[in-house]
C-alpha cells in the first residue's frame, strides 16, 4: 500500500521492514532519525498536503530497514495537516512498526500519543528517549515496568550518543517480521466509557459495517467516540448511517451521564490513564535549577529579554558581515582566478564570441558567482546561527515576548521563526511559513517576509548606502523598511477577513544544541535555497546578459522615466538595473555601476561621480521594497498560488514607488541640512 | 429601534468588559475587525444616546441602558447557538456565524419558546452562560487566563474559543475544562501567558488566554 508515496516504494525496495518515527514535538525524535539514516534522506509529500515526511534508509547491527519520520504532534487527530497527515502514514500502514519516541522527563503528556497509538491497535515499540537529560533532572523512568502496563517493548535511550539504537532495531524487527504483535494491553477507561466503546464496537460487528483502513471494530468506535471528523464523515452506506445514529445516541447518553461530550469524555479518559501510568513508573528527586535555566528565565523577562534580544540581534549581523564579508571575498577570489577562465573558455570553444555565448556567461559564470558569493557566505552563516538559536530554545523565549507586536500585524509569536529566517534569503523562509496555520496568516507572513531586507538586499544596503553615505543612513533604510512592515502587517490585520489562530507553544528550558543536528538542519534549509534560488538566479542572469548583450534593453528606459526619473528623481538608466533587479537583487547595484560607464565613459569611478548621496538613498529604498526577485516569486506561487503570489508582487511595486517617492520628497525638502 | 450595528457594539464591549479588558478603541476595533476612526465616531453617537460613557483615559464603558440591550443581544446570540446545534444539528462554527445573524432578529415571543423547546439551556454550546429573560446572568466565579498573575494557580472552568478544532487541540495538550494550571510568566503590554500543566510549559497568546476562563484555586 505504497501508492502515491514513491519515496517510501523507493526505501522499501531493498529494507527487510520499514520503522514510521511518531512523537511530540522536541523528543529527539529528528535526532533518532538522523541517527539511523545520515545525510541521505528524501522527503514525501501526500498529494495536495504540505507537510511533508522526511524517508531515509539505513543499516545497522547486519539489517537493512527504511524509516519514514513523521511530523512531529501531541495526538493524532484531523485538527491539524500535520496530525492528519501522520494518521494517514501509519493508518495506510507505510511502515510495518510504529516507534512511539517518548520523552523521559515529561512521560506523562507523552503517553497520552502512545496510548492513542495503542488505541489504533498498530504494531508499536516505544523509545523511552532522553534518559541522560531525565536523569540529570532527578527522574528515573522503570522502563520494564512501563513495558509491563503497555504490553508493548520500551527501550531507554539516548538518541544524541546512540544509546539504546540497537536495542531499539532488534525490537522493531521482532514486532515487524515475526508480526510478534506483543498485544498491548488497551487502555483501562472508567467504566462507563469502556462499557460505551464496547457496546459501539459490538454494534459495529453485528451490523458487518467493515472499518475503513483495515481498522478494528473497537479501534474505529474510539475514534467515533471520540468525534473524529474524518471518520464519522466515513460512515456511508446503509450500514454507516445506522452506526453514525448509534454513535449519536451513545454519545448522548455519556453526555447525560458525564456532563460534557464523548470527544471530551474520550480525550480526558486518556489523560487520566496517562497520568495514572507515569505515575506508576517514575521515581523523581527535585534537583537545584542548572544555570542555563535562570538564563533561559531571563531572556523571558520582560526587562532582562528585551536588551538580551537586540544584542543577540546585533551579534547575528556582526557575525554576518565579518565572517560572510570574509567567506564572500574568499569565494570570488577562488572564482575569478579557478573556476571562471575555464568557463570562458569552455562557453567560448562553443558559441564562439558572439551575443549568444556573451549571454550564457552572464548565466553560468557571473550568475552562478553572485549565487555563491552571496548564499554560501550569507546565507550560510545566517542558517548556522538560525539552527543554534532554534535548537536551543532561545527563539521560543523570542516568540513569547514578541506575541503581543506580532498579533497586531495579524501573526502570532511563532511566525517570528520564518521572519528571521527571511533576513537570510526569502525563498526558505516563505516554504517555512508552513508551520503556520491557517491561509490568513500564511498570507500575511508571506508579504511581510518579501519586505524582509534577504541577505542580497542588505548587500545593496551596505555597499550603497552604508559605504557612501555612512551607517547611519543605512539604520534609517532599515528602520523605514521596519515601519512599512509593521504599517502593512497593521493593514492587513484591520483589512483582511478573519483571526489569528493565535500561539500555543510548548516552551522548555535551553539545550545544548548538538553540532550534528545543526549541520544537518543548516544543510538542508541552504539545499532548499540552492534548489530554488540558483536555477532562477542563472536563467535570470542568461535574459538579463542577452538583454544587455543585444543591447535591447536601451528601449525600457523611455516608458520608465516616467516614475523613475520623475517621480523618484533617479536618473533614467536606474530604471533598467530596477527591472532587472528582479532577477537578481544584488545585481541591481553592479549593474548601475556598468551601465554608468557605459553610457557617461570610463571616467565614472564610483556611484558617487554619476549618483547624488539622496539618489543612492532612495535607490537602495526601492530596490529593497519592490518585488523580491523571481526565485522569492516562485517561492511565493509554490505556496500560495499565481494569483495571490501576482497580487503581492504588484502590491510591493506600489509601496515601493510611494515610500521611495515620498523619501525623495522629503529629502529635496530638506536637502540643504542634511547632505 | 436599535440598528444591528449598535448591537454589535453593545455586545462587543459586554465581552471586552467580562473579560477584563480595557475597552478602548482600539481593542474594539480589533474585536469587531474594524478600522478605529469608524470605531470612534459610531462611539460618539452611542454616548449621545446614552448607551456609553467614554472618557478619554478609561475608554467606553457601557451604561445600565446599554447593558441591559447588550445582555439582550448576548441571550439571543447564545440561545440561538443551543437551537442551531441541539435542534438542527449544526456545527458549532457555523452556529457561532449563523447566531451572529440571527441574534439581530428575534422577537421576545420567539425567544420564549426557542427557552420552552429546548428546556431552559443555562449555556450556549460553547459554556458560557445564557442570560435569563429578566437579564440575569448566572456568575460561574470564572476569569479569564489571561486576567491571573504570575505564580497564581486555577482550575479551568471554561473555554469559550468558538472553534472546535482549537478546543480539540488545546484538549489534546491537556487544556480542558477540570484541568489545574499554573500561571508562570506574563509578557507585558497584554502579551502572552506561559501556564504550566502537568510536567509542560505552554506558551499562550493573550488571545487563547482571554477564552480560557478559569477559577484561582490559591
Amino acid at each position: 500500500m505504497t501508492d502515491g508515496l514513491t519515496e517510501i516504494g523507493k526505501i522499501r525496495g531493498h529494507a527487510e521492514f520499514v520503522i514510521a518515527l511518531a512523537g511530540n514535538p522536541n523528543v529527539g525524535k529528528s535526532t533518532l532519525f538522523n541517527e539511523l539514516t545520515g545525510l541521505g534522506s528524501m522527503t514525501a509529500n501526500y498529494p495536495g498536503k504540505t507537510v511533508s515526511l522526511n524517508v531515509g534508509s539505513s543499516s545497522h547491527g547486519g539489517f537493512n530497514f527504511g524509516v519514514i519520520d513523521l511530523p512531529g504532534t501531541y495526538a493524532l487527530g484531523s485538527v491539524s495537516e500535520d496530525q492528519a497527515v501522520a494518521r494517514r502514514a501509519i493508518l495506510e500502514k507505510q511502515a510495518d512498526v510504529v516507534v512511539a519516541v517518548v520523552d523521559a522527563t515529561n512521560l506523562e503528556r507523552n503517553l497520552y500519543l502512545v496510548l492513542q497509538l495503542i488505541d489504533l491497535e498498530v504494531p508499536l515499540v516505544v523509545a523511552c528517549n532522553l534518559m541522560d537529560i531525565a536523569s540529570r533532572q532527578g527522574i528515573r523512568v522503570d522502563t520494564p515496568r512501563l513495558a509491563e502496563l503497555l504490553g508493548v517493548r520500551v527501550i531507554p535511550m539516548t538518541a544524541t550518543r546512540g544509546e539504546g539504537i540497537t536495542d531499539l532495531i532488534r525490537a522493531c524487527r521482532a514486532v515487524a517480521l515475526k508480526k510478534e504483535h506483543p498485544l498491548p494491553l488497551l487502555p483501562v477507561y472508567e467504566e462507563g466509557l469502556s462499557g460505551a466503546i464496547k457496546e459501539l464496537s459490538d454494534f459495529i460487528g453485528r451490523e458487518r459495517f467493515s472499518p475503513p483502513d483495515g481498522l478494528s471494530p473497537r479501534s474505529l468506535a474510539v475514534l467515533l467516540l471520540e468525534e473524529d471528523e474524518e471518520f464519522l464523515a466515513r460512515l456511508r452506506g446503509e450500514a454507516g448511517k445506522r452506526v453514525a445514529a448509534t454513535v449519536g445516541e451513545i454519545g448522548a447518553v455519556i453526555e447525560r451521564r458525564s456532563g460534557e461530550k464523548s470527544g471530551l469524555r474520550v480525550v480526558r479518559e486518556r489523560h487520566r490513564f496517562a497520568h495514572h501510568l507515569s505515575r506508576l513508573v517514575i521515581r523523581k528527586n527535585s534537583l537545584d535549577a542548572p544555570l542555563s535555566t535562570t538564563f533561559w528565565g531571563w531572556t523571558m523577562d520582560p526587562v532582562k529579554g528585551l536588551p538580551i534580544l537586540i544584542g543577540g540581534l546585533l551579534a547575528v549581523f556582526m557575525l554576518m558581515y565579518h565572517v560572510g564579508g570574509f567567506l564572500s571575498a574568499m569565494f570570488d577570489l577562488f572564482w575569478t582566478t579557478v573556476i571562471s577562465p575555464h568557463l570562458r573558455d569552455l562557453v567560448t570553444s562553443l558559441w564562439g564570441v558572439g551575443v549568444l555565448s556573451k549571454s550564457v556567461l552572464w548565466g553560468v559564470d557571473a550568475g552562478l558567482q553572485a549565487a555563491f558569493s552571496v548564499g554560501i557566505p550569507y546565507v550560510l552563516v545566517f542558517y548556522g546561527v538560525l539552527a543554534v538559536l532554534e535548537d536551543s530554545g532561545y527563539l521560543n523565549s523570542v516568540a513569547f515576548l514578541s506575541d503581543s507586536l506580532m498579533t497586531k500585524i495579524g501573526l502570532h509569536g511563532k511566525s517570528v521563526i520564518p521572519f528571521m529566517a527571511g533576513a537570510g534569503c526569502n525563498v526558505p523562509a516563505i516554504v517555512g511559513t508552513r508551520i503556520l496555520s491557517n491561509r490568513r496568516e500564511k498570507i500575511i507572513a508571506c508579504t511581510l517576509i518579501t519586505l524582509v531586507p534577504c541577505s542580497a538586499r542588505t548587500a545593496i544596503i551596505m555597499g550603497a548606502v552604508a559605504f557612501f553615505l555612512g551607517w547611519a543612513w543605512a539604520l534609517m533604510v532599515y528602520l523605514i523598511i521596519f515601519a512599512v512592515t509593521l504599517t502593512v502587517g497593521r493593514l492587513m490585520a484591520v483589512m483582511l477577513p478573519g483571526q489569528s489562530s493565535g500561539m500555543i507553544m510548548e516552551v522548555f528550558p535551553f539545550r545544548m544544541p548538538r553540532a550534528k543536528i545543526l549541520f544537518r538542519k543548516t544543510w538542508v534549509r541552504f539545499r532548499e535555497f540552492i534548489v530554488l534560488a540558483v536555477p532562477m538566479i542563472v536563467v535570470g542572469s542568461i535574459v538579463l546578459g542577452w538583454l544587455y548583450e543585444s543591447e535591447y534593453m536601451w528601449f525600457l528606459t523611455k516608458p520608465l522615466s516616467l516614475v523613475v526619473h520623475d517621480w523618484l528623481g533617479l536618473p533614467e538608466v536606474a530604471g533598467i538595473c530596477l527591472l532587472f533587479g528582479i532577477l537578481r537583487k544584488e545585481l541591481a547595484l553592479q549593474l548601475l555601476l556598468a551601465l554608468a560607464i557605459i553610457q557617461q565613459g570610463p571616467h565614472i569611478q564610483n556611484l558617487l561621480s554619476f549618483m547624488t548621496k539622496q539618489q543612492i538613498f532612495v535607490f537602495a529604498l526601492v530596490a529593497s521594497l519592490y518585488v523580491p526577485c523571481l526565485a522569492a516569486v516562485s517561492a511565493l506561487v509554490k505556496e500560495l498560488g499565481w494569483k495571490s503570489a501576482g497580487m503581492i508582487a504588484v502590491f510591493t511595486i506600489v509601496v515601493a514607488v510611494l515610500v521611495g517617492g515620498t523619501a525623495n520628497q522629503v529629502l529635496t525638502l530638506f536637502h540643504p541640512w542634511l547632505f | 429601534m436599535i440598528t444591528p450595528s449598535r448591537e454589535d457594539y453593545l455586545e462587543t464591549l459586554f465581552h471586552l468588559e467580562s473579560e477584563g479588558v480595557a475597552s478602548t478603541t482600539q481593542a474594539i476595533a480589533d474585536h469587531l475587525q474594524i478600522s478605529a476612526a469608524s470605531v470612534s465616531e459610531n462611539i460618539k453617537k452611542m454616548a449621545i444616546e446614552r448607551f456609553v460613557v467614554h472618557s478619554p483615559y478609561k475608554g467606553v464603558k457601557l451604561t445600565a441602558k446599554g447593558r441591559a440591550v447588550a445582555i439582550d443581544v448576548v441571550r439571543r446570540h447564545r440561545l440561538s447557538e443551543r437551537f442551531l446545534v441541539d435542534k438542527l444539528g449544526i456545527k458549532w462554527e457555523e452556529a457561532h456565524r449563523e447566531a451572529h445573524r440571527l441574534e439581530h432578529g428575534l422577537s421576545r415571543a420567539v425567544e420564549v419558546r426557542m427557552f420552552e423547546l429546548l428546556g431552559n439551556p443555562e449555556t450556549c454550546p460553547h459554556g458560557n452562560p445564557v442570560p435569563t429573560l429578566s437579564g440575569k446572568i448566572r456568575d460561574d466565579h470564572s476569569h479569564p487566563l489571561a486576567s491571573l498573575n504570575v505564580h497564581d494557580r486555577a482550575r479551568i472552568v471554561k473555554i469559550t474559543d468558538e472553534e472546535p478544532k482549537q478546543l480539540r487541540y488545546l484538549a489534546s495538550i491537556g487544556l480542558m475544562p477540570k484541568t489545574q494550571i499554573r500561571v508562570e510568566r506574563k509578557a507585558p503590554f497584554g502579551g502572552a501567558v506561559i501556564v504550566r500543566v502537568g510536567e509542560t510549559a505552554y506558551a499562550l497568546g493573550n488571545d487563547i488566554a482571554r477564552s480560557i476562563w478559569v477559577r484561582k484555586t490559591g
